[in-house]
């Protein structure tokens, strides 16, 4: 009993410190002030100035649409790359494991900067390929590292047994090891997204002209005026991601519990 | 492998595939429709600027879509060096206007990175200051290679609700008695410069680079924290957690608009100018949109509206001249503050490296 | 074989040539010297070996890491055995509601710190109008206090995942079968449980340690005049004056040493199992 009061306090505390920025960054887009002045005055003003703001919402578009399909991406290599990983010699493990996790090390600052030199090299001008391709790299790691955390500890003998029944690789692929790994596969292209999708430095190299993403916009008040209008299209996003996760997580709701063992 | 479990195979990886380029494809329009000139005609003019910063206020993009069938498209910077950047690794042919400072601009001229103005297109241009048009950064040779477009200086700014003393002197960045609510600017040209006139060297050319170290490290701990972008000064400034410190004179002008308690001095020490430039890139797509563009930046009908609402010190002198004494004197455009000005200027990558990491050991102490 | 070859290639194709290649640029560079002419040379790294405080500005660097690792650790791992073993119904909903404030840009949280902490800030008049405090000045923003509770706060979710993840494969039997043995929860705890999950511990500890050494958003904006960091010297190398091989240079330097702390790390997993 108490150890059931001690968990949910620690949750709640957890929860608190997790979400405390959260709630002061969604309470100053509903603030008077310019600059974050307390005491809060209430107002929907930046609303207001955001929905003329043509510029910041296409930037957010942009910024959505790169990280879906980064995500997308990213799960279907980090998956393939794993299953093909499985039966590796140790030798060839260990260079996946060094060229999965190198991206991680390079600041993004060299990243943008060498894919932009690359481009230059090859004689291109900056596109949306080389665009998402440097998104793909930075998250591909985030969707390995957990995607294969699954795998490490999967069962062969389920698969083993499914094989000795007579099912090929894909039918194997399909209703035994997919089931298994999907939360992660989930979790994987969520990461990706998020990583993706906060992404400046990377966006700021690679971006063709005329196009920008939310961060840079971000980036780019920064010298003069970082208004609220920020501040209310991120919570915005926040409510909407937070809508759509409840209907996703209503809707899945027992199947998932069955997935996860 | 059986033959149709190749097939499978290779049907699956078409899928996929397609799935992906039609992504990516849907991607690229998405993302390059903005690139391609629409089907009517109208051009567009790419201006590369600081964000809120004049020329990407509502009126001045309508203005150009009515009067040219011109769309003006932003690209934003977040420095000086940045603009050079963008500049460099492809900007060449696809910007066609931007807003070097005295500091870069020497460089993007030595590096044929802009166009030689053609003044004589330009009808607003014999309104500018004299003062303007002979400082050296903008030429090359007899060559003007950009137009000065709006000035301005970095000084002292102060919370009248809590100073209550007239301050006019530099040394008040370095004064005991405001501990912990300065707020000093991480830029290491202001610093260096700042610093310089704090000890009457000349900022142009300090005589005693350790000297001016020493002073930036006793002035560290008197912060309440550096300062890098107007906002992070605003937000300082407006939240009280502050009560004095480096500001630039625009900036402070359209606080006070605003109705924040700030008062902005030229100290009799001196303080640091600085002259924003229009410059053409070179092969520039819209090079008779750029003229007519910088045309309208210095006109009079710009300037004064923007000055007005709080912009900073125009380089037209129609509009000094016709703004009320008050005004002048609140701006710090006057005779008497402009003399007292060491402009910003360029001094070659070795000293902009050697300032540089003297400010990096004096943020690292 | 061929089929693992056809299931790997995409991925490794995409790092070798996206991310080892400029690896390579980024050495070439490192080796130019910055300035009118290029040429080869070898000063960009001397010049950061011989100034003191660039080496003192990456020790400092590694130190907040390794804090900011640590504390996520704690932080993390009864979240994530919570989630894992104590909860039953929920787990999902739980790890998303982890993951969704990385929906908000990294910037605007960092800028909403700033009015969490500042004196007279959210937390100042929380504390004070619950009597905790007597004053409204907390003293903790503008040093590098702030700067990690902020990374900490980006950070430990990458955490709670990595070691929810390797805690949810922990067969139950296991911890049952020791319990029935005689096991104390504590010996439970520390033989059989922490050692399984030692996985993701490392693992998160990689995704958290890594970038925390190469930031420079929070401690730039938090962190006050002492919020240098190694991240923010490499940021000023572009953005303020055109030092980008000494830059390159600074980088690799930062590569090594984490690859270094990688190799140390994999020594040591190696030598337990």
């Amino acid at each position: 009993m108490l150890k059931k009061i001690f968990c949910w306090l620690y949750t709640a505390a957890v929860f608190t410190f997790l979400y405390a920025p959260i709630i002061v960054l969604m309470a100053m887009a509903f603030n008077e002030s310019q600059y974050n002045a307390l005491p809060f005055k209430f107002s929907m003003r930046w609303f207001e100035t955001l929905s003329s703001n043509t510029k910041l919402i296409d930037a957010t578009m942009n910024s959505i649409y790169l990280a879906a399909i980064t995500g997308v991406i990213c799960v279907i290599l980090a998956t393939a790359l794993m299953l093909g990983n499985r039966e590796t010699s140790n030798k060839i493990k260990a260079l996946v494991n060094s060229a999965v996790v190198l991206p991680l090390t390079i600041p993004w600052l060299i990243m943008g900067l060498s894919l932009l030199l690359l481009l230059r090299a090859l004689g291109l001008d900056r596109n949306f390929v080389m665009l998402l391709i440097g998104h793909v790299v930075v998250s591909l790691p985030y969707a390995v590292l957990i995607i294969s955390a699954r795998m490490q500890d999967m069962d062969k003998s389920v698969e083993e047994a499914s094989y000795s029944l007579g099912a090929n690789e894909w039918t194997t692929f399909y209703r035994i090891i997919f089931p298994m790994i999907s939360p992660a596969m989930l979790a994987g292209g969520f990461m990706a997204f998020m990583i993706s999708f906060d992404n400046f430095v990377l966006s700021y190299f690679l971006i063709p002209t005329g196009t920008t993403t939310l961060p840079i916009e971000i980036y780019s008040s920064i010298k003069f005026g970082f208004t609220p209008e920020i501040n209310a299209i991120s919570t915005i996003i926040l409510v909407l991601s937070l809508i759509i996760i409840s209907i996703i997580a209503a809707i899945m709701g027992s199947s998932l519990k069955n997935l996860v063992r | 492998m059986s033959i149709s479990k190749i097939i499978k195979k290779i049907t699956i990886t078409i899928l996929v595939f397609i799935m992906m380029l039609s992504l990516v494809g849907c991607g690229s329009n998405n993302m390059g429709s903005n690139e391609s000139n629409d089907g009517e005609g109208e051009a567009k003019l790419v201006v590369v600027n600081w964000k809120d910063y004049g020329s990407d206020e509502q009126k001045v993009i309508e203005y150009f879509k009515e009067k040219y069938n011109c769309e003006i498209v932003h690209e934003y910077m977040a420095s000086e060096e940045e603009l050079l950047t963008k500049l460099r690794t492809g900007g060449v042919g696809k910007f066609d206007v931007i807003l070097p400072n005295a500091s870069i601009l020497p460089v993007a001229i030595e590096e044929g990175l802009v166009e030689e103005v053609d003044t004589s297109k330009l009808e607003n241009y014999k309104y500018i200051f004299e003062k303007f048009m002979t400082l050296p950064e903008n030429k090359k040779g007899d060559m003007i290679c950009a137009v000065p477009w709006v000035w301005g200086s970095t000084a002292i700014a102060y919370n009248t609700e809590l100073v209550d003393e007239e301050i006019d002197s530099i040394h008040v960045l370095w004064d005991e008695k405001y501990k912990g609510m300065i707020a000093f600017r991480d830029d290491f040209n202001d610093a260096v410069m700042t610093a310089a006139i704090a000890l009457g060297q000349d900022p142009a050319n300090p005589s005693d680079l350790d000297a001016i170290k020493q002073k930036l490290i006793e002035q560290k701990p008197l912060n309440r924290t550096y300062w890098k972008t107007g906002d992070e000064f605003s937000k300082l400034f407006a939240n009280k957690q502050i009560a004095v410190g480096m500001m630039w004179s625009g900036q402070a002008a359209s606080m006070k608009q605003a109705g924040e308690p700030i008062e902005y001095v030229i100290p009799k020490e001196g303080a640091i100018g600085w002259v924003d430039y229009w410059a053409i890139v070179k092969d520039a797509p819209n090079k008779d949109l750029a003229y007519k563009f910088i045309d309208y930046m210095i006109s009079k009908e710009f300037q004064e509206a923007w000055v007005k609402s709080g912009g900073p010190a125009p380089v037209n002198s129609e509009v000094a001249n016709s703004l009320d004494e008050k005004t002048i004197k609140d701006m710090n455009i006057d005779e008497d503050s402009l003399n007292k000005l060491y402009f910003i200027a360029y001094h070659g990558e070795d000293v902009k490296k050697q300032w540089n990491e003297l400010w990096q050991e004096v943020k690292a102490h | 074989m061929k089929k693992k070859v056809f299931l790997m290639s995409p991925a490794m194709f995409i790092l070798f040539a996206f991310a080892i290649v400029p690896l390579f640029i980024m050495l070439y560079y490192s080796f130019l010297s910055d300035g009118a002419v290029a040429k080869f040379t070898l000063d960009n790294y001397k010049n950061f070996f011989s100034k003191g405080f660039y080496l003192k500005l990456t020790w400092k660097t590694i130190k907040m890491s390794i804090i900011v690792t640590i504390v996520c650790v704690f932080i993390a791992y009864p979240m994530a055995y919570i989630m894992a073993k104590v909860i039953n119904k929920g787990k999902n909903i739980l790890l998303l509601l982890i993951i969704i404030p990385f929906w908000t840009s990294q910037l605007v949280r960092a800028y909403s710190w700033l009015v969490f902490l500042r004196d007279g800030g959210v937390l100042a008049q929380i504390l004070n109008t619950l009597g905790l405090i007597s004053t409204t000045d907390m003293g903790i923003l503008f040093t590098s206090k702030a700067a990690i509770i902020a990374l900490v706060h980006i950070f430990f979710p990458y955490m709670v995942i990595t070691i929810y993840m390797s805690l949810e494969k922990l067969d139950n039997s296991i911890i049952d079968a020791s319990k029935s043995l005689g096991a104390k929860p504590i010996e439970t705890f520390r033989r059989i449980i922490l050692p399984l999950s030692r996985h993701g511990i490392i693992t998160g500890s990689i995704l958290v340690f890594v970038p925390c050494l190469g930031s420079f958003v929070e401690p730039r904006i938090l962190g006050g005049v002492n919020g240098s960091v190694i991240g923010t010297v490499i940021e000023d190398q572009f953005f303020e004056i055109y030092g980008w091989n000494f830059g390159a240079a600074i980088a690799f330097i930062l590569l090594a040493m984490v690859l270094l702390s990688m190799g140390g790390m994999s020594i040591l997993l190696n030598k337990e199992k």
